[in-house]
């Protein structure tokens, strides 16, 4: 503060209203989700064009329970590949906690309630060991999950076989507390005569709960530094490897949270249930803006990733095609979106120099 | 100098040793508080390690930091941060993708209930960087999209946004150019008019003039003068401290030229902006060229250039008098160019890959029978070569990541033995080579030469150039100050011309 201040507020106020409407642009371009949101549009505004039920407010109630489930997974997905990891496991785990809730509240006749608790505590020790193993050994997400993907899909079907004789478990209509978990996870509301799944609303407040934790917390910024540069992180006091495995388990609490939904409005879970949902949800985050490299994403944007997927899903249905080109429309829709997000950083790295 | 009392910070007898080499073998010096005190030492004098010790990335094996008369223990760059002690290293580290205010309070951001008070960090970073005389950075800037330059003025606002009271600057210039420089010269006077210390590690003569307080030289690790008074200390007296060591390795005898021997790779007037430009080269087969220079000078850039992986502005490449399309790295090598780069390990190896692998990589054609391998063929090539080498431990089927520097150095020029080529192009040869394989290296190049082939040596150890070499190019800044036989000019006239640029 010497004398610096004599020449510089003169200097930089005019400039700074400069670098101010230039960065307006500059920083609309640059997030993450904006490719998401042109797509959605588009699909939006063609289904709405092309299918008469698509806008019918039956229909919005569709596609956007099923976008609700994917989009929850879809966000904390988000989270943990910005934080820089991946989680095979993510779309097997939907089904061991819906398991474990019915096999513990149908064969040992367990409250609901305590039966989901049990569900929630065994998905947290599983994140934890993924986020710890990961950490521990310094292999691969990828990798380690892989791992946990497979002996979860072995330990579905083994157990469920083994209580059961069968390779489903159902009857969770009679059970204990069926009725009060099922308001809180299952039930529907109504607006304008049509009913909408509660779950959608989950959907909403986990995606505004993870928009907020990403932009506004400490920890927010820490999922964005470890994913960014881990060892740059490390040197200034951010506890990498805290925020890794809490980016784990809270993957796996959002797999009980689509677990418990599934399993208390269905009242039955097949035990292969979930297996491929898992590269369904890293397409949404990547829809969505996420870096498959880490450091950079939104779980806006993949919430809305899994809004695309909703509406192209149903609208593919209303349009009486054959479900087959669902596949590929989600393709093409991924390299779109990938590709403009791509056409629209280089853009913005451009705009520095 | 009439500040009195103790020293910020005191360094007494600090060694470190890795496997097979001592890094630092009795480190002793002061810094005061509001000084900038300049290391000085050549290549491998210990200066990077010194740096770690200091910043908490490598703990010493023995002697002690004291920080204000207190004995300090640094077991990572936190505790060292939480000291005081900040280190703003060559290879930037902020993270890209976060915001500068972000960068600057990554690990203690100012928060609520974990909710950061953003405002209050942009203003905070803004009261920093204005501190450090560059407002006109933007504090929500994605600090991955700034200049190197500024980059560097935000790793200080990060060290001074934990009360950092000694800065050490690995380089600083070497990334910036003369405005820039001289920018980040004003912000360290004002900084230490604030009663900052900077510890400056820098080759350049006239910045460790313009903006030292005090000099310490390194010489094989160890602390061989301090305190000098960096105005005025003469540039001889600095360079002899900075030489004259005890040779440690045997350079191989120079045969006499065979004065008829054919011209293999001359270059003419190559330029590229920025990095170099007029350089002209003539290397006959046989002959040993070395480049002598500071690291940033554009000696690396040079060889690149020939070797076609950059592309010159201007200037030709011939070999053999044929002329090599510029900027295309398969027309040199098929002209029979090989280089081995400076990051061997990055450039130039396949780490994970089995020695053989390796050394056939470049000539895997010849090892061909209808598009397949006969890898028994190329073991048993690469193992006539590995014998010959005495590349240690034997067996060409291990992965080159398990082998030392050295040996790994020696698989590379297998390659290229095996390939016969006319002209090696190599940067830092012994860079991460110990001590006493060296000597083997420099037999190897000397024999490649004997079979014919132009070499060109890359190196920032002027001992090395000189003993290697049979004639010798100086780059300052990207031009050739000076060309003649390497018998004819001292390793202190060289440091001389590289770092000052003027006659002695």
């Amino acid at each position: 503060m010497t004398s610096a201040p004599a020449t510089s507020p003169s200097a930089t106020s005019p400039s700074d209203e400069r670098v101010g409407s230039s960065r307006l642009l500059d920083r609309l371009v640059v997030r993450p989700e904006i490719g998401a949101l042109l797509g959605a549009l588009l699909v939006f505004a063609f289904f709405s064009v092309v299918t008469e039920q698509f806008l019918s407010t039956g229909g919005v109630a569709t596609w956007l329970d099923d976008a609700s489930t994917l989009g929850i997974m879809a966000v904390a997905v988000a989270l943990l590949m910005i934080g820089g990891e991946f989680d095979l496991s993510a779309g097997v785990m939907t089904a061991s906690t819906a398991l474990v809730t019915a096999i513990l509240a149908t064969r040992l006749g367990w409250n609901v309630w305590l039966a989901l608790f049990a569900s929630l505590v065994f998905a947290l020790a599983v994140g934890a060991l993924n986020g710890w193993l990961v950490m521990r050994t310094g292999l691969p997400s990828f990798i380690v999950t892989l791992g946990t993907f497979l002996a979860l899909q072995g330990l579905n079907l083994g157990i469920t076989r083994l209580v059961t004789g069968s390779v489903q478990v159902s009857g969770m209509r009679s059970t204990d507390g069926y009725s009060s978990a099922g308001l809180l996870f299952a039930s529907t509301f109504t607006i304008g005569g049509t009913s909408f799944y509660v779950s959608i609303l989950w959907w909403i407040l986990f995606t505004a709960i993870a928009g907020a934790v990403l932009v506004r917390t400490r920890f927010g910024n820490w999922i964005f530094a470890v994913g960014g540069s881990a060892l740059s992180s490390r040197a200034v006091g951010v506890p990498v490897v805290r925020t890794k495995i809490l980016l784990f388990m809270t993957t796996a609490g959002a797999a009980w949270l689509v677990g418990s939904i599934n399993i208390l409005r269905f009242t039955s879970v097949q035990a292969n249930q979930g297996i491929g949902l898992e590269f369904q949800f890293i397409i949404a985050a990547v829809i969505g803006g996420c870096l498959l490299t880490g450091g950079f994403g939104s779980a806006v944007g993949a919430a809305i990733g899994a809004l695309i997927f909703g509406m192209a899903r149903q609208g593919i249905v209303y349009a009486n095609w054959n479900s087959d080109w669902f596949q590929l429309f989600l393709g093409v829709m991924l390299l779109a979106a990938v590709l403009v997000n791509n056409a629209l950083r280089r853009r913005a790295e451009r705009v520095r120099r | 100098m009439t500040r009195s009392g103790t020293p910020l910070l005191a360094v007494r007898g600090v060694v470190k040793r890795f496997p097979g080499v001592t890094a630092l073998g009795g480190v002793d010096f002061d810094v005061r508080a509001g000084e900038v005190h300049c290391l000085l030492g050549q290549n491998g004098a210990g200066k990077s390690t010194l740096i770690k010790v200091l910043a908490g990335a490598q703990r010493p094996d023995e002697g002690e930091l004291r920080w204000q008369g207190e004995v300090v223990s640094f077991d990572n760059p936190m505790d060292a941060m939480r000291t005081g002690v900040a280190a703003i290293y060559q290879e930037l580290d902020l993270v890209a993708g976060l915001s500068v205010a972000d960068n600057v309070f990554l690990g203690h951001e100012p928060a609520t209930a974990g909710f950061t008070r953003r405002t209050e960090a942009r203003r905070r970073t803004r009261a920093l960087l204005e501190r450090l005389g560059h407002p006109d950075i933007p504090a929500d800037r994605d600090a991955g999209r700034l200049s190197a330059a500024n980059q560097q003025i935000v790793s200080m606002a990060r060290a001074l946004s934990r009360d950092g009271r000694l800065l050490i600057m690995d380089e600083p210039s070497a990334v910036l150019d003369q405005d820039e420089v001289r920018t980040l010269f004003r912000v360290i006077r004002e900084l230490t008019a604030q009663g900052v210390a900077v510890v400056y590690i820098s080759h350049r003569m006239e910045e460790i003039r313009e903006i030292g307080d005090r000099v310490t030289v390194l010489k094989d690790g160890r602390t061989v003068a301090t305190g000098l008074p960096a105005r005025d200390v003469r540039t001889a007296d600095l360079i002899k401290l900075m030489t004259g060591r005890d040779l440690e390795y045997v350079f191989p005898d120079r045969k006499p030229l065979d004065p008829t021997a054919s011209v293999v790779l001359t270059v003419r007037g190559l330029a590229a902006p920025g990095r170099f430009s007029g350089v002209d080269l003539t290397v006959r087969a046989g002959e040993v060229v070395g480049l002598a220079g500071l690291v940033g000078s554009g000696r690396s850039e040079i060889l690149e250039a020939v070797y076609g992986a950059r592309k010159p502005s201007a200037g030709t490449v011939e070999v053999d008098g044929k002329r090599l399309r510029r900027g295309s790295v398969s027309a040199a090598v098929r002209a029979g160019v090989g280089l081995c780069p400076e990051e061997r390990k990055s450039q130039g190896l396949l780490l994970d890959q089995a020695v053989y692998r390796n050394i056939t990589v470049s000539t895997l054609p010849a090892f061909a029978r209808f598009g397949f391998l006969d890898s028994g063929a190329e073991r048993a090539r690469s193992r006539e070569l590995t014998t010959a080498l005495d590349v240690r431990p034997p067996g060409v089927d291990r992965a080159v990541r398990t082998l030392s520097g050295g040996n790994q150095q020696k698989v590379v020029l297998a390659r290229w033995l095996l390939r016969e080529c006319r002209v090696l192009l190599l940067d830092e040869p012994t860079r991460g080579v110990d001590v006493g394989a060296r000597s083997e290296i420099y037999e190897l190049i000397r024999d490649l030469a004997q079979r014919g082939v132009a070499v060109v040596v890359v190196s920032s150890d002027v001992e090395e150039v000189l003993g290697l070499s049979d004639r010798v190019l100086v780059v300052r800044e990207g031009r050739v100050v000076h060309e003649g036989p390497a018998q004819e000019i001292d390793e202190s006239r060289v440091l001389d011309l590289v770092m000052e640029g003027t006659a002695a």
